[in-house]
């Protein structure tokens, strides 16, 4: 590193970006971005559907699209980046070491980190499906790199297990190019993605989503010739005899994704069991002094314009702290999820700033009332643990209520979907 | 007409044919192993835990056992055969352990047994004493016995390593190539293979799973086998504190195993071994998912569905059922002279390079002349692994071929320069390239690499992407262009 950098983020995906763009705007003077794929964007530019921005830019747009407004900013701002470049270590004192073809291996110490890797599919093994080992099965997102980025399809007869969001697309994409979408087979009673994805992707093309179903055995020795499918019961176990056969060659995934943090990991960096992401304070500083988090790798977020939010905040944070050297962690406050809340970000305000609580629901349900310890209350028509909730406070309001240390936020609802 | 004449012909690329190739590659003789697969070590050999048994883990292992002799002919062999070949080798230890003060017995009767062999004294440790060495031992644990030998080794590296180190010195390597029948002439026996005849004056029959259907083909099946299947879940390497050494408790019932084991590169592995069954049926089941899990969970409770990160099923061939699960068949048949049979079962990767040894005597006491070849190297170099370099290393690396520098696979940090290296050294497939270098075998299990993988061997090998296989023919990861659906009328209309 000929000069210093004050603000590295690792990852170049809707986070990357507009954290780096967010910590030059605060004034850091150096920022890099370093990112292990060939390109910026992350996962936009293989994300040619639209349904992007509609909160961030008030504006309905693709992936690329979207990617192309942060990174004409970034370089407008002469954010750097370092492509095809890996991060594989990052040491308690925000120490990097990164490599790549172009550049060698490299360790230097910034500023203050950004940590936007992102989030990472649930795979076959993870998931768990029993059968045979064939090939054909993949991941939905793979499958949509394949298909939008390499211009090869997987297969031409498919069945999709999870109703996750990259699953209901990819089961609409799959159809546009041709191909027969069997079935998407969802364990739980509701979907996993966002309603308008369930209307749009699958309802308008025809294809079942099978609610509390999942695939119990994968067929095939070398390619999958199909899938069994059954019925699952309340504890989400097959229930016998409820098998069917599908005949596929393709078996996608898009049951659940899972933040990618295995260098937050070896810096030591506290994470939430139920995120699986940092544990941040309202600023998304992390336990790790300088080292900051935003986007999927913090919570895995619904809309992207979420993503985009979350990591400017980490990002003007981070500019903050590679100013003075230190940023106090705004950690007077604890925000503790109530029994139908799976969790609350961030974990810990200062109980004097506004801010903006994200959250998820444990189950769906109607008129639903979630409130905030005695700050603040709002309603819904319906909630979904597929949706994400955003309550912003004020910063008068924390003070003036008082908090006693703890904030408990819970959701009183009617059971329902 | 022959389209190949050789002095040797090996059936099988698995451990056991390999480590007989290499064995048969010190001398000036004519070796031709031919597999049917699309690489080696695919076989039963693949789907193991890769324990490098001390033959002490059990009382069923008497003295008297034929495949206890190969097993201690093997056991001064394998660690500098693994040095020699670059293959890793990690010392683990192991500890048999117990839930039940009253089976205690059984282990004082393991460690009096050990000592009388000359096999070393192994101590035995109370819980308390149990947890200060491996802490998330489960408290349901009353004490173990301490075997420090018990060492772990990648079976499909070993048989890499070997088969590589083979081709080097001269042996001939046919993949693709399955038997389809076997005539005993004379003076030497014509093998019809899918490619052609081939003419061989011996013939090892190491063919794994397959082994007894190829002795059948020239009547030289003096035995009778079967398969019983394991299943081997794998953890993620964040779990990897959970466990230092091999983890076992004591089996009740025979074949009740409950193992977990650290693997070379660092994962754990926790298994259960199940019932005959049919063969090659590799699938997994629900049901001894949550069997293997429920068992592991009672040796580690901290072992979390969760932290899984694949799972698969295995076999072990075992021979005749009226003398117990523990004899092998290492021997020249009775009816059919020069038709060597190999087949070991249980510990088949330990024994091998035993197993070896002892077929090239078979042979000689035949008659097959074998003269030390001058030329014989014994040394094999290993991929490059960039994950464990040191930061020196690393560097070098990285100077003198940039592709060190580019990691493909992130879970386990792999590099393009390592992919390269191995579609060079054999790999067509991408678990030809997943089983040499790793690239896939981390947490995500390719999600993120697969794609990059399979341009590189598309690009190493000057095939289209179409033609890329996981695991040889028909088995293509994508076998069609965009558009192609659309252009020939879509897939089911």
């Amino acid at each position: 590193m000929a000069n210093k950098v004050d603000v590295a983020v690792i990852g170049a995906g809707p986070a990357g970006l507009a954290a780096a763009i967010a910590a030059r705007e605060q004034g850091a003077e150096k920022v890099l971005i370093i990112e292990r794929a060939e390109q910026l964007g992350g996962l936009l530019p293989q994300c040619i559907h639209n349904g992007f921005g509609l909160e961030y830019f008030e504006r309905d747009m693709t992936g690329p699209e979207y990617e192309k407004a942060f990174v004409e900013r970034a370089m407008g701002l002469g954010v750097e980046t370092q492509l095809e470049t890996m991060v594989i270590d990052l040491d308690g004192e925000r120490g990097i070491t990164a490599v790549s073809r172009k550049h060698g291996y490299m360790k230097f110490k910034p500023g203050a980190v950004v940590l936007a890797m992102g989030c990472r599919e649930r795979s076959r093994g993870a998931v768990g499906i029993p059968g045979t080992r064939p090939a054909g099965v993949l991941t939905a997102g793979t499958c949509q790199r394949f298909v939008n980025i390499e211009g090869y399809m997987p297969g031409s007869r498919y069945v999709v297990l999870g109703s996750g969001d990259i699953g209901m697309i990819m089961a609409r994409r799959l159809t546009l190019e041709g191909a027969k979408v069997e079935a998407v087979v969802e364990i739980m009673p509701w979907p996993g993605g966002l309603i308008r994805n369930e209307v749009q992707c699958l309802h308008d093309f025809g294809i079942p989503l099978l609610l509390e179903h999942t695939v119990s055995f994968v067929h095939g020795e070398k390619r999958v010739e199909g899938v069994s499918v059954c019925r699952v019961d309340a504890e989400r176990r097959p229930i016998g005899g409820s098998e069917r056969f599908i005949p596929c060659d393709c078996l996608l995934i898009s049951a659940g994704l899972i933040p990618e943090n295995e260098l937050s990991r070896r810096a030591g960096v506290e994470l939430d069991p139920v995120t699986g992401g940092p544990v941040v304070d309202e600023s998304r500083q992390t336990s790790v002094p300088g080292v900051f988090a935003g986007g999927n790798v913090v919570q895995v977020h619904d809309l992207v314009d979420w993503v985009s939010r979350e990591a400017e905040l980490a990002g003007r944070s981070a500019a903050a702290f590679a100013d003075k050297g230190r940023l106090k962690p705004a950690g007077g406050v604890k925000v503790v999820p109530g029994e139908s809340i799976r969790y609350v970000v961030p974990h810990t305000i200062s109980g004097r700033e506004d801010v903006s609580l994200h959250m998820r629901v444990t189950r769906p349900g109607l008129k639903a009332t979630v409130k905030v310890g005695g700050v603040a209350s709002k309603r819904f028509r319906s909630v979904r643990p597929s949706e994400m909730i955003v309550i912003d406070l004020k910063g008068d309001a924390l003070k003036e209520a008082g908090t006693g240390g703890e904030l408990t936020v819970d959701c009183r609802m009617k059971e329902g979907d | 007409m022959p389209f190949h004449e050789t002095e040797v012909l090996i059936i099988g690329a698995g451990v056991l044919g390999a480590a007989t190739a290499r064995e048969l590659s010190r001398y000036k003789v004519d070796v031709t192993v031919v597999e049917k697969g699309v690489d080696v070590g695919w076989g039963i050999t693949k789907a193991n835990v890769g324990v490098v048994c001390q033959g002490r883990d059990t009382l069923e292992f008497r003295p008297e056992y034929h495949r206890t002799r190969l097993l201690w002919r093997a056991l001064p062999l394998m660690e500098p055969l693994c040095r020699e070949l670059e293959v890793p080798f990690k010392k683990v230890g192991a500890y048999m352990m117990v839930r039940d003060q009253v089976l205690k017995e059984k282990l004082d009767k393991l460690a009096k047994r050990t000592e009388s062999l000359g096999l070393g004294s192994d101590k035995y440790y109370p819980f308390t004493e149990l947890r200060e060495r491996e802490p998330y031992i489960s408290p349901e644990i009353k004490g173990g016995l301490h075997d420090p030998e018990i060492a772990v080794v990648h079976p499909v590296y070993l048989t890499q390593a070997l088969m590589e180190n083979a081709v080097s010195n001269g042996v001939n390597l046919m993949l693709e190539t399955e038997v389809t029948g076997i005539q005993a002439g004379h003076s030497e026996f014509t093998v019809q293979t899918d490619h052609g005849e081939i003419k061989a004056r011996y013939v090892i029959n190491a063919a794994g799973e397959w082994v007894d259907r190829i002795a059948a083909m020239v009547n030289a099946d003096d035995f009778v086998l079967f398969p019983i299947k394991g299943y081997v879940g794998v953890l993620d390497r964040n779990c990897s504190q959970l466990a230092g050494s091999l983890l076992a408790v004591l089996p009740e019932e025979p074949g009740d195993m409950n193992i977990v084991v650290p693997t070379v590169e660092g994962n754990l592995l926790f298994g259960i071994q199940l019932q005959i069954n049919r063969r090659h049926d590799r699938s997994t089941t629900e049901h001894m998912a949550r069997l293997a899990l429920a068992n592991a969970r009672k040796l580690i409770p901290e072992i979390s569905e969760k932290d899984v990160i694949n799972s698969f099923c295995g076999f072990l061939m075992f021979r005749n059922f009226e003398i117990g699960w523990h004899e092998c068949e290492v021997a020249m048949s009775a009816r059919v002279p020069r038709f060597v049979n190999m087949t070991i079962g249980y510990p088949g990767v330990s024994a091998s390079p035993g197993a070896a040894l002892e077929v090239v005597e078979i042979m000689q006491a035949d008659g097959l002349k074998l003269e030390p070849d001058p030329k014989f190297n014994p040394h094999r170099k290993d991929i490059p692994d960039f994950s464990v370099l040191t930061e020196k290393e690393r560097k070098a690396l990285v100077r003198k071929d940039p592709r060190y520098g580019h990691v493909v696979c992130r879970c386990e940090t792999v590099t393009e320069g390592e992919i390269v290296e191995a579609v060079r050294r054999g790999a067509t497939t991408l678990d030809g390239v997943k089983f040499r270098v790793r690239p896939g075998t981390g947490r995500c299990q390719g999600g993120f690499c697969g794609p990059r993988v399979s341009r590189i061997i598309a690009r190493e090998l000057g095939i289209p992407e179409t033609e890329v296989t996981k695991a040889g023919g028909g088995s293509p990861q994508v076998p069609l262009r965009t558009k192609q659906l659309l252009e020939e009328g879509g897939g089911d209309g």
